[in-house]
């Protein structure tokens, strides 16, 4: 395997291996370019009313999703259902609101309509032990079908503005000390999920997991166990996910969750590159999800239509990961 | 490489003790899977005497013919990706390359070009996004999951560029000839869809190239070790995975009268196909047949659906139950036979 470039003999380290090193680092590179390149270009990309919005909009619903898909993709799996945490438990909290439950409850209510998605995921993966592509990739049609069924087909569910539990419009736009709500909420998810991953030995038994499951599983891991909750945590912060999104539009629109999916998975990977083995981590998960929103966000305000943009976009994260594979595969 | 992620993807330990054999468990599958198949068939037969109609079966047929193609785009790209859906072989950016295949063709139409012009541009499209995704995963040794999604990405965009995103109405002789009905009463779409699989079965499960193809997916390093030149039959899958989807484009656009938004949602169908058709091969792997035998199955199952007025809205979630069901058996299988 790749030997550490950081001994003491570096100067005995062919240059072409120390550039590769560097390539590792391609995200931060990138990211850093991108954020220069945007200042110089748009004066109203670096004002703070921009990179709130920035952060609100683009960066506070995904770096959620996305923080659980890289603890199910650090056990070695994948949630292909996230989409329908989000909507499930954005349809129950909408639902819970608009029939004038109390906020508390109706919060509640979409935690624990995400949460039986995961638990239905957490079934179907540690106990019948079914491939977890192919296990949430069920999940996710089943959930599908459940949203036609209980919508008519479709019919998004509004809300009437003026008839709103107390603290409702609050979660979407009131802030403490002038940080939003949502930042707060990711703000604490990130730490969260940080000292989970790096602090617990929760987070080591999910990195042991993926590393190699069958040696966690005899050195005395409850492999399934943890794996399950695993995706009860993903499950958990797509509803967190979810209530904050339908308490912004006031709505809850089926199937909009799965927006998210590809998204989340990229953002994943493109923080994978950071790791000199390619693992996932929290820190380039939410590199890689700032990187995304960054050019989202940046490409707007420097006048490239909203078509170029996708174009852009995909471009930037396929040159992205050509750079950072191709100085994996030279390192290997 | 990318050590830490190889094992992404597969089943928990214990689950994974033994390759899946031709022993009688998978018989079993198989004969269940296609005693539930006969039996739903039977249920619409008695429900809606019209089901087994000639007619209604030529309908089934045409309605399959776009998620049939692009389904054996990524059958044979599953085929020489390996088993193991995330390191393995995936195109994810079918769909969408079908979307911009469709734009391309209908706005070259559009410009007034005549319907050769515009097919060869569409088939270079295609060979275009399949080229790039070869060179994604197999040049720049990026996973095929990620390497599709960003091109995936990159293919979306396109298509928004192209089309405004909005519908770009096309016609021309082509695209109304394959909505016409050919010999037997058939439209031609559907003789499309019966001629590519025939061929695809032929060349995929019948010739040297093809068992290939299955050698490579199987065991990789085993293959470069019989002298399997590797690179060239995982680039080779993606290329044809790209000509199916602007084949899908051009269905699509005579179907549709056009190219149209959205052409996404199709994805996870086309990923869930070839995963449901396994239960149809000994081997419990992707096979061409498998695939032409379920994406039949959806559509008679949307088609029966539609003929005894149960909610479409019910398709997907059975969907993902057939899917789980055939899983969970076969695992439960390959836990046996340890």
């Amino acid at each position: 395997m790749a030997a550490g470039t950081s001994s003491p003999e570096m100067d005995a380290v062919p240059v072409r291996v120390r550039l590769t090193a560097l390539l590792r680092y391609t995200i931060v590179f990138a990211f850093v370019a991108v954020f220069v390149f945007l200042s110089l270009q748009a004066p109203s990309f670096f004002t703070t009313s921009n990179l709130l919005n920035l952060l609100v909009n683009n960066f506070a619903l995904l770096a959620l999703v996305s923080l659980g898909m890289t603890l199910v993709i650090l056990t070695g799996g994948i949630d292909l259902s996230v989409g329908s945490a989000i909507d499930i438990g954005s349809l129950v909290f909408i639902s819970l609101v608009s029939s004038h439950h109390p906020l508390l409850v109706a919060v509640f209510g979409g935690l624990l309509g995400a949460l039986l998605v995961g638990g239905f995921n957490a079934f179907l993966i540690s106990v019948l032990r079914i491939t977890p592509f192919l296990a949430t990739l069920g999940t996710l049609f089943i959930g599908e079908s459940v949203q036609q069924l209980a919508t008519n087909g479709g019919q998004p569910i509004y809300l009437i503005t003026g008839n709103l539990p107390r603290g409702f419009t609050e979660i979407g736009r009131e802030s403490f000390w002038g940080v939003p709500v949502p930042l707060c909420v990711v703000a604490v998810g990130i730490a969260g999920f940080l000292l989970l991953a790096q602090r617990t030995r929760f987070g080591r038994e999910v990195g042991a997991i993926g590393a190699q499951s069958g040696v966690a599983w005899y050195s005395g891991i409850q492999v399934q166990r943890t794996t399950g909750l695993v995706y009860l945590l993903s499950a958990l912060v797509c509803g967190v996910a979810g209530i904050i999104l339908s308490s912004t539009v006031k709505a809850y629109v089926p199937l909009s969750g799965n927006a998210y999916l590809l998204d989340s998975i990229g953002a994943t990977f493109i923080g994978t590159t950071l790791h000199a083995e390619g693992r996932p981590s929290v820190i380039g998960t939410v590199l890689g999800v700032l990187l995304l929103s960054i050019v989202t966000n940046g490409l707007l305000l420097i006048g490239w239509n909203f078509y170029w943009q996708q174009v852009g976009t995909g471009v930037l994260i396929f040159l992205v990961l050509a750079v950072s594979f191709l100085g994996r595969r030279a390192r290997a | 490489m990318h050590t830490s992620l190889a094992d992404l993807g597969e089943p928990l330990p214990n689950a994974r003790r033994s390759r899946p054999t031709a022993g009688w468990p998978s018989l079993l599958i198989r004969a269940g899977s296609l005693f539930a198949f006969a039996s739903a068939m039977l249920y619409f037969v008695i429900v809606a005497p019209s089901f087994l109609s000639f007619g209604n079966i030529a309908n089934v047929l045409e309605q399959s013919a776009i998620l049939g193609v692009l389904s054996f785009g990524m059958t044979i790209v599953m085929i020489g990706g390996g088993s193991n859906i995330i390191t393995g072989g995936i195109d994810l950016s079918l769909a969408n390359n079908l979307g911009l295949c469709a734009a391309v063709y209908a706005s070259v139409l559009r410009n007034g070009q005549s319907d050769a012009t515009a097919l060869l541009l569409t088939l270079a499209t295609g060979l275009a996004v399949g080229f790039l995704n070869a060179f994604a995963v197999v040049g720049l040794g990026i996973l095929p999951l990620i390497a599709t999604l960003s091109v995936m990405n990159i293919c979306a965009g396109f298509e928004l560029v192209l089309t405004q995103n909005t519908v770009i109405p096309a016609s021309s002789p082509l695209l109304s000839s394959l909505t016409d009905s050919g010999p037997l009463g058939i439209s031609y779409l559907a003789w499309v869809l019966l001629a590519l699989a025939i061929v695809l079965v032929l060349g995929v499960e019948f010739t040297p190239v093809g068992l290939r193809l299955y050698a490579v997916g199987a065991h990789r390093e085993a293959a470069r070790a019989a002298g399997l030149y590797v690179k060239s039959y995982i680039a080779g899958s993606y290329l044809l995975s790209g000509i199916c989807g602007a084949a899908g484009a051009v269905l699509s656009a005579s179907l549709l009268n056009g190219s149209s938004t959205g052409s996404g949602a199709i994805l996870l169908s086309i990923v869930l196909t070839p995963l449901l058709g396994t239960v149809f091969s000994r081997r419990l792997v992707p096979t061409i047949t498998g695939t032409f035998l379920s994406v039949l199955f959806i559509g008679f199952l949307i088609n029966g659906f539609q003929l005894t007025n149960v909610s479409s809205y019910w398709v997907n979630g059975v969907e993902g139950v057939l899917i789980l069901l055939v899983v969970a058996a076969t695992s439960l299988v390959r836990r046996g036979e340890s």
